[in-house]
């Protein structure tokens, strides 16, 4: 389309108002006489492809939404076709203005029969998730905090995904108390805030969990590291020597640093 | 959930195809603080990108492009201005009303995915192309 110069642009608009001045005659001819009209089939076919590459670029715009491109020109041509139908030239507007918001509600009417406003969510929190994995095992394997790009890479998005995953994600993780997790219309739905007991073993859990990630920051990121690996990898102290090429005994004295660091934060 | 208040965010960048992430990043967040859907907010994602390549492609002689998100209790509103010369004005104009070009066809775009898209003319300051979208909860 950007090739089109302005008097290419004007002469299809013209022929694409002949081409439906005919097509609203052969509408009207066929619905009087409810015969199959050859030529109502074929205007509505050349309209048609004359409009594909309006499809097309529509289509492109939401593509990024996480369903094929095909797939969405398929339902678009539908919303033409729709568009098409009921265009009517008396109006006195571009066609391609009246198809524009027909062609635009089908591909969006696709994306929500597909559930995708539940998907979506579940896929920036899933994102979310991953991303926060990634950047642990990028810091070991890089020996310095990963950037955008790298984690794009390795989790096969984009980078503009990242950082919507970092900053959305986070939100649809923390579902609200009150949200539905059950409901059969018979009995009473019940909400997360029903699930919740007394003093919890597990909430206590959770707080040293927090506790001790708050501790964490007070470790140099190669004591972090370390920890990580001994502790949550269970990797011998050796192997850790070795992977950051330095020796047995160093690895041993900067893990007793680390710890005593840990113990004096958690005991404030 | 937050709590919706008035509020302006501002935010300039310049006027190149690179970084209309930003703006698509930074107008996403400001939505997401008033609760609006997902489908919402990468509809309003759409339609602010759309506005920043118009600036990129019609606004001869622009550096900048300033986004401005205004937020009320019923929704957003987003001004997306180039400082570019006056043909600006009747670039838009044009697409509007007469040439479907890929311009118009962004501004087509904007229109069918936001509830309100207007142009807020001002002599001293340029043109800017003005959307609305209303938050339903």
């Amino acid at each position: 389309m950007h090739s089109h110069s302005v008097d290419e642009e004007r002469w299809d608009r013209q022929k694409t108002r002949d081409s439906f001045a005919r097509f609203a005659v052969a509408s009207q001819r066929k619905a009087a006489s409810e015969l199959p009209d050859l030529e109502f089939d074929q205007l509505r076919n050349e309209l048609v492809v004359a409009h594909l590459n309006l499809v097309r670029y529509l289509a492109i715009k939401f593509a990024n939404r996480g369903e094929a491109l095909e797939d969405l020109i398929q339902v678009g041509t539908m919303g033409l076709l729709k568009a098409i139908d009921r265009f009517d030239l008396e109006r006195g507007v571009e066609f391609t203005t009246y198809a524009t918001p027909t062609i635009v509600g089908e591909i969006k009417r696709y994306f929500r029969d597909k559930g995708w406003a539940v998907k979506v969510p579940r896929r920036l929190q899933e994102l979310n998730l991953s991303v926060n994995r990634a950047i642990e095992k990028l810091a070991i394997k890089l020996g310095r905090s990963p950037t955008i790009p790298e984690l794009a890479e390795h989790l096969h998005a984009t980078e503009e995904e990242i950082l919507e995953a970092q900053e959305l994600g986070q939100a649809y993780n923390l579902l609200s108390l009150d949200t539905e997790v059950s409901g059969d219309g018979e009995r009473k739905s019940q909400t997360l805030a029903d699930y919740i007991g007394t003093t919890d073993a597990g909430l206590t859990l959770l707080e040293d969990k927090a506790n001790l990630e708050r501790a964490f920051e007070v470790l140099s990121g190669r004591e972090r590291v370390i920890l990580y690996l001994r502790f949550y990898e269970n990797v011998s102290q050796t192997e850790i020597a070795k992977r950051l090429n330095v020796s047995q005994m160093h690895v041993s004295r900067l893990q007793q640093k680390a710890l005593e660091k840990l113990k004096n934060v958690l005991q404030e | 959930m937050h709590e919706r208040t008035a509020g302006t965010v501002e935010l300039r960048i310049p006027c190149r195809a690179e970084w209309v992430a930003v703006a698509r990043l930074a107008v996403a967040a400001v939505a997401h603080r008033l609760n609006f859907s997902i489908e919402d907010i990468e509809d309003i994602k759409l339609a602010v990108a759309e506005a920043c390549t118009n600036c990129i492609l019609h606004a001869t002689g622009s550096q900048q492009i300033e986004i401005t998100c205004e937020t009320h209790e019923d929704g957003l509103t987003v001004h997306v201005r180039d400082f570019g010369s006056g043909a600006a004005v009747e670039n838009i104009r044009s697409a509007v009303h007469a040439e479907p070009q890929v311009g118009g066809l962004g501004v087509f775009l904007i229109r069918s995915l936001m509830d309100s898209v207007n142009y807020d003319v001002d002599p001293k300051r340029g043109t800017s192309l003005v959307m609305t979208k209303k938050v339903y909860d």
